[in-house]
């Protein structure tokens, strides 16, 4: 038993101490700071109306508070009854405050259902089985080096800060789930690794729903969507990202062949 | 005997937690970096440092070691936990109940649900909390 110190002269000398005490963790330190004057600063930035016109585009007014509420060091109740204080009428705030209840939504299924966070809770409505899936991530995914260039990009940010924009999440796990046919418990753990914000629930759901073992139907995207809401930030031409370079229905038929034949 | 000891961990970093005012006054408040646990988790180190970071930040004692090894030692006569549905952490804490009183200590609530019946879609839950979650503290002070 050890007390350890909470006073260092800099971040760089925290960092070399954690990394002595956990020499099997891998990577750098984020350059988003944890702390509760961390979180107090990025709430105060919040603008809940501005964040339901645009928090689809890569540039839009994301709040950043993930990893602060993961670790309770904000409330989802501290961060609402701010964004209540933020805005005219509450009705302006209606996707922000949704996109909380996902949160709760999450944690509460998960508190009912702690099997369900590994286990798939509905087939696959792919035409595939589960056993048609890869149960291992694949080293270019993991390495960020799969060649198509909007989905290195997103794979850099998440190795180099924990952190990723959730549409890019999305476009990650379809990416990993139906164009690379690979389990989402692989892709799910590889997030909980990385993601400064991962959480069991929130995380392992969002797969799922993306997956389509727990939603209607699987979450595709394309090199347009991409194009459209990550265009400024990302290389979205289609040289650099021919996999994705493709209509619904062509992608549709492709990745999901058996769905086809069935119609 | 001690008195009565607050055990935080990583889903509960917060000194406005309900947990300090269920608590005694005065209980002591550890957080124990517990090797195997973190480890086992598989954390990047930016995950870690940004763990760290935050307990610099908290007015507890951050304790390195076994996390049941570390709470038995201090033989508190009650353990106050944050309530967590983390699976992992449930079963570090239930080494340590049988042997020591626990309680666990709801957050605050972010919504009531209407009906208790589940709702396996979003928007069978939403339907349920919309009124309470536009509401100052979920409604549950009004």
């Amino acid at each position: 038993m050890q007390l350890l110190p909470k006073n260092f002269d800099n971040r760089e000398s925290l960092t070399d101490f954690v990394a002595a005490l956990a020499p099997w963790a891998a990577g750098g330190p984020s350059h988003i700071q944890g702390g509760r004057q961390s979180a107090e600063k990025m709430l105060a930035r919040v603008d809940p109306v501005a964040y339901g016109r645009t928090r689809n585009f890569g540039d839009g007014k994301i709040t950043g508070l993930s990893p602060y509420i993961h670790h309770g060091i904000l409330s989802l109740n501290e961060v609402r009854n701010h964004a209540l204080s933020r805005c005219g009428e509450p009705v302006q705030i209606t996707k922000f405050l949704q996109e909380l209840a996902w949160r709760d939504f999450w944690q509460r299924l998960l508190s009912a259902h702690p099997e369900w966070a590994w286990d798939d809770i509905e087939p696959y409505k792919t035409g595939f089985s589960a056993s048609d899936y890869a149960g291992v991530l694949p080293a270019d995914i993991a390495d960020g080096k799969t060649g198509v260039a909007c989905i290195d990009a997103f794979i850099k940010e998440l190795i180099q800060t924990g952190y990723v924009h959730n549409h890019a999440r999305m476009y990650l796990a379809s990416y990993v789930v139906h164009f690379r046919r690979v389990k989402w418990q692989a892709g799910a753990q590889w997030f909980l690794h990385h993601l400064l914000d991962g959480d069991l629930a929130s995380n392992n759901f969002s797969w799922q729903w993306v997956a389509s073992t727990f939603s209607h139907k699987p979450y595709l995207f394309n090199l347009e969507n991409v194009s459209k809401y990550f265009g400024r930030q990302v290389d979205a031409s289609p040289q650099n990202n021919q996999p994705l370079h493709a209509s619904y229905e062509t992608l549709q038929e492709q990745l999901f062949p058996n769905l086809s034949r069935s119609l | 005997m001690n008195p009565a000891l607050i055990c935080l961990h990583e889903d509960a970093l917060r000194i406005t937690h309900p947990i300090f005012k269920f608590a005694p006054t005065g209980t002591k408040a550890i957080y124990v970096w517990d090797d195997e646990y973190l480890r086992r988790a598989n954390y990047s180190l930016k995950r870690l440092v940004f763990l760290y970071e935050t307990l610099c930040d908290l007015p507890v004692d951050v304790v390195r070691g076994a996390t049941r090894t570390v709470v038995m030692a201090m033989t508190p006569a009650m353990l106050y936990v944050p309530a967590t549905n983390n699976p992992s952490l449930l079963s570090l804490f239930a080494g340590i109940s049988p042997a020591t009183p626990l309680t666990f200590v709801d957050d605050d609530i972010f919504a009531v649900m209407e009906k208790t019946s589940e709702a396996r879609r979003f928007f069978q839950y939403w339907s349920k909390v919309e009124r309470s979650a536009f509401l100052h503290n979920g409604g549950a002070l009004a």
